[in-house]
């Protein structure tokens, strides 16, 4: 079999989302001179956008085995109402907060893995109905409301702590949620592209049946994906209670969909085809990007989605409409 | 001069490099059960796919009642009266909606009509059901059917839709023995009450000789036969007609003799039923084949063996130590290899590179402290590319741009590396072109030279002469033969793999015998 798709569309394919996204810079740049390209507005830039890469993240690795989970942030605010109150009503240590908030991510991620492992439930819909789940758990862990810093604990006690200390403050802030998501990306990276167990994940994405066929246990790798997810669900829930100074009803939820796609926008970054860790970055990038370049040229906060959606969507259309071309080139040709 | 319900003149149609119809003549009388036999790529499936108007790019005439007409496509056939029953059922069948709905499916989708007729629509269907004699519930949606009353409702489409042709294509092959007589019953009623003419196409023989009333065998696209079906007529003289004269093949010359036992099946069956109280043997050099038509067991035993199917009965020893495979990890720890029949879908990572194709079995090898060295993934690929002479630009290339035979040659290589004791190959040559074939029918041979074994199904009974030292034929998930390739013929294999029950006598010996 032949590969239909011309050179020039196959670059497009490969390379749109950089372009989308220098492209947006260079805009700006020259529209707004000095306050975008300053160094303090790409901080800024790169702190907004540090949380959706970071449950991107988590995405891109369930995604990697042609895995799916919608409910990933919803149990981050789960995972941050049990940080918050962790910290909070308990008085514990920080680190200690932050390790047992990432082990119970990860307990209450059975849950995902027994419905789509054990009762083969398809992962969308699974983590569809997960998604209340978690909304109903997380509210009667906290009595049905938010976890913020002075607030008495659900059985009436005063809490342990009476506010967030500076380290927990200095989570969400400019150097370190910046730091954490470079780790995050970092570790990702390495993980998928260099190690064995990386590779295991993206054959279980090219063919799964293969994939068991070739002796992959592939039920175990999905689940080592899964957890893998769970603990960056679990870091980004705990930098979203940091930066909000408090853990809030939904506080999470709505990290969801940009973080779905950052790793859709990023499949196709440089030919990989595939959820990869530096293509997710790139997409998060051009999110933030657009964000904080429209609110400086003065587009008002309620339009703001529908700009950024747009572009969005020209980056995926350029992304995936050669390809789909080529396809149905294919299958008429057979 | 009889008068042909439909009648068919030199039919003529071209694929690619191939004549797949070459000038096929087939008469069809109004009220006769007509089988159409022949071997796996003799033309019947092209055939009938011209008589349903599927296949609209044929040469030739096609007449109707004696008047010409051309079948352009489905829609023009049905029009005419002709109606198919593909062996896939569920593909021309609305699952969430009745049986009855989906009878009359075709005046559902008829345009200018705002609102179902809910009562004559179970009127009709109703009558359909007394007049075929089905006995199931018409309101009950189809996907809770069995397969053989798929096959009902869509015969009961067929006719509503006056269908005057009815073309059955493989219809008995997943039906049990009690359907198959329900289905018979019904196609006599149909072809008696109604004189509908059926096409019947088979690979079972023996049921061919029960109901049809004529037969005609293709062979390479060609007619080799026409005659009616007589008390006389046998199954080793069909088999004898779709084999032809120069069925005979060159052997396997086996030097080496094989050695202790490597795998040993004593009543192996899978839980689904398709394989059923299998035994079998293979020893240390030795290339087992096992032959047998399409549905008849080959890969699910393969599968069966290599734990995708979960087992319900028997005992594996592989080199004498048990061998309880429950998924195909362990499998792999056992030390077997399956090369399986749909390369593309479960063999090949289409879009990686043929170095991973190569390298995924034996990534622990190929990494240290979890990290994929480059290097020896590399050195792993170039040792198989160069053992098994694959065609390839460089190894970083996607398998998905190989051809058929370079694709089939990686799945072959990821076991090599791997290290096997025992290999499974499911019908390897399949979409291979002729050169490739042959290498790896040499490779397959070569193989067992190193002291493993090969286990080699297939349709081809050419083929398993080629490559193999003992063939066991299976029939309906079962033993039927155990034969030695060295003493053996295509027409003995075929003899067993339609289901011949009686000794196999060759045809030579039967016409001398006949003359005296």
């Amino acid at each position: 079999m032949k590969e239909h798709t011309p050179k020039h569309a196959g670059f497009w394919m490969d390379w749109a989302a950089v372009v989308a996204l220098a492209a947006a810079v260079a805009a700006f740049a020259l529209l707004r001179g000095g306050s975008f390209l300053s160094p303090a507005n790409a901080v800024n830039i790169l702190r907004s956008m540090s949380i959706t890469t970071i449950f991107a993240i988590g995405a891109t690795i369930t995604m990697a085995p042609d895995g799916f989970d919608m409910s990933a942030c919803t149990l981050a605010t789960v995972s941050s109402f049990l940080f918050a109150s962790l910290f909070l009503w308990f008085g514990l240590p920080l680190w200690l907060s932050v390790a047992l908030t990432v082990l119970l991510t990860m307990v209450l991620y059975l849950l995902t893995m027994l419905l789509i492992l054990v009762c083969r439930v398809p992962d969308m819909l699974a983590t569809c109905a997960l998604m209340f789940v978690h909304q109903g758990l997380g509210l009667w862990w906290t009595g049905g409301g938010a976890v913020s810093a002075g607030m008495p604990t659900p059985w009436g006690t005063p809490p342990a702590r009476m506010g967030w200390t500076e380290g927990a403050l200095a989570i969400g802030a400019a150097p370190w949620c910046i730091l954490i998501m470079l780790a995050c990306v970092a570790f990702a990276f390495v993980f998928l592209q260099y190690t064995r167990h990386g590779r295991c994940l993206y054959a279980m994405g090219s063919n799964r049946t293969a994939a068991a066929y070739a002796g992959i246990a592939v039920g175990r790798y999905r689940f080592w994906a899964g957890m893998l997810t769970a603990v960056m669900v679990a870091v980004g829930a705990v930098v979203v209670c940091s930066r909000n100074g408090a853990a809030q009803i939904s506080g999470c939820d709505s990290y969801l969909m940009p973080s779905l796609a950052a790793v859709f926008v990023g499949r196709s970054v440089g030919g990989a085809e595939k959820p990869n860790a530096l293509g997710t970055l790139v997409g998060a990038a051009l999110v933030a990007v657009l964000e904080n370049g429209l609110t400086q040229m003065g587009v008002v906060y309620y339009v703001l989605p529908a700009v950024k959606g747009g572009v969005l969507a020209l980056a995926l259309v350029a992304a995936y409409l050669p390809r789909r071309r080529a396809a149905g080139a294919l299958s008429d040709g057979l | 001069m009889q008068s042909f319900r439909l009648e068919a003149r030199g039919i003529c149609v071209d694929f690619p490099g191939v004549k797949a119809l070459d000038g096929v003549d087939f008469r069809l009388s109004p009220g006769e059960i007509h089988a159409l036999v022949g071997a796996n790529g003799a033309g019947k499936s092209t055939l009938m796919k011209v008589l349903s108007g599927a296949n609209p790019a044929y040469r030739g005439q096609v007449l109707l009642d004696g008047s010409p007409v051309s079948l352009r496509s489905p829609a023009e056939a049905q029009r005419l009266g002709i109606q198919t029953v593909y062996q896939e059922v569920d593909q021309a069948l609305a699952p969430a909606l009745s049986a009855a709905e989906n009878m009359l499916l075709d005046g559902l989708a008829r345009p200018g009509r705002l609102w179902v007729d809910w009562r004559g629509l179970y009127r009709q269907a109703e009558q359909l059901k007394r007049q075929l004699k089905m006995d199931f519930d018409v309101r009950m949606p189809v996907s809770r059917l069995t397969l053989a009353q798929k096959q009902m409702v869509l015969i009961a489409r067929a006719v509503h839709n006056r269908c005057r042709i009815l073309l059955l294509d493989e219809p008995t092959a997943p039906l049990s023995t009690v359907e198959t007589e329900t289905l018979f019953a019904l196609c006599r009623r149909m072809v008696a009450e109604q004189q509908i003419a059926v096409v019947f196409i088979s690979h079972r023989l023996p049921e061919v000789l029960r109901i049809c009333s004529r037969y005609t065998v293709l062979r390479g696209g060609r007619l080799a036969a026409s005659a009616p079906v007589t008390p006389q007529t046998t199954t080793g003289e069909l088999v004898a007609h779709m084999l032809g004269a120069g069925g005979q093949a060159v052997r396997r010359r086996t030097d080496a003799v094989p050695g202790g036992e490597l795998l040993s099946v004593r009543g192996l069956s899978s839980r689904d039923g398709s394989v059923r109280d299998i035994s079998l043997t293979v020893r240390q050099g030795e290339v087992v084949g096992l032959a047998g038509l399409v549905g008849a067991g080959k890969s699910e035993l393969c599968k069966t063996l290599f734990g995708i199917l979960p087992r319900a009965a028997g005992t594996v020893l592989l080199d004498g130590r048990p061998a309880e495979c429950r998924s195909p990890v362990d499998a792999v720890a056992c030390g077997m290899g399956l090369v399986p029949e749909e390369r593309r879908r479960e063999g090949l990572f289409l879009r990686e590179g043929v170095d991973f194709n190569l390298g995924v079995t034996c990534l622990k090898q190929c990494s240290r402290l979890s990290f994929l060295s480059r290097k020896k993934l590399d050195a792993n690929a170039r040792t198989q590319i160069g053992a098994l002479g694959i065609k390839t630009p460089s190894p970083g290339q996607r398998v998905g741009l190989l051809s058929g035979g370079n694709q089939q040659k990686t799945v072959v290589g990821k076991w090599l590396a791997a290290g096997c004791r025992l290999y499974l190959f499911d019908e390897p040559t399949k979409g291979v072109d002729v050169g490739a074939k042959a290498e790896l029918l040499r490779l397959i041979a070569s193989l067992a030279g190193t002291g493993c074994g090969a286990v080699y199904a297939s349709t081809e009974p050419d083929e398993l002469l080629q490559v193999t030292d003992r063939i066991y034929v299976l029939y309906g998930g079962r033993v039927a033969a155990e034969l030695v390739t060295a003493h053996t013929s295509e027409e003995e294999i075929m003899h067993y793999a339609v289901g011949g029950k009686a000794p196999f006598v060759p045809s030579a010996q039967r016409e001398s015998e006949g003359r005296n």
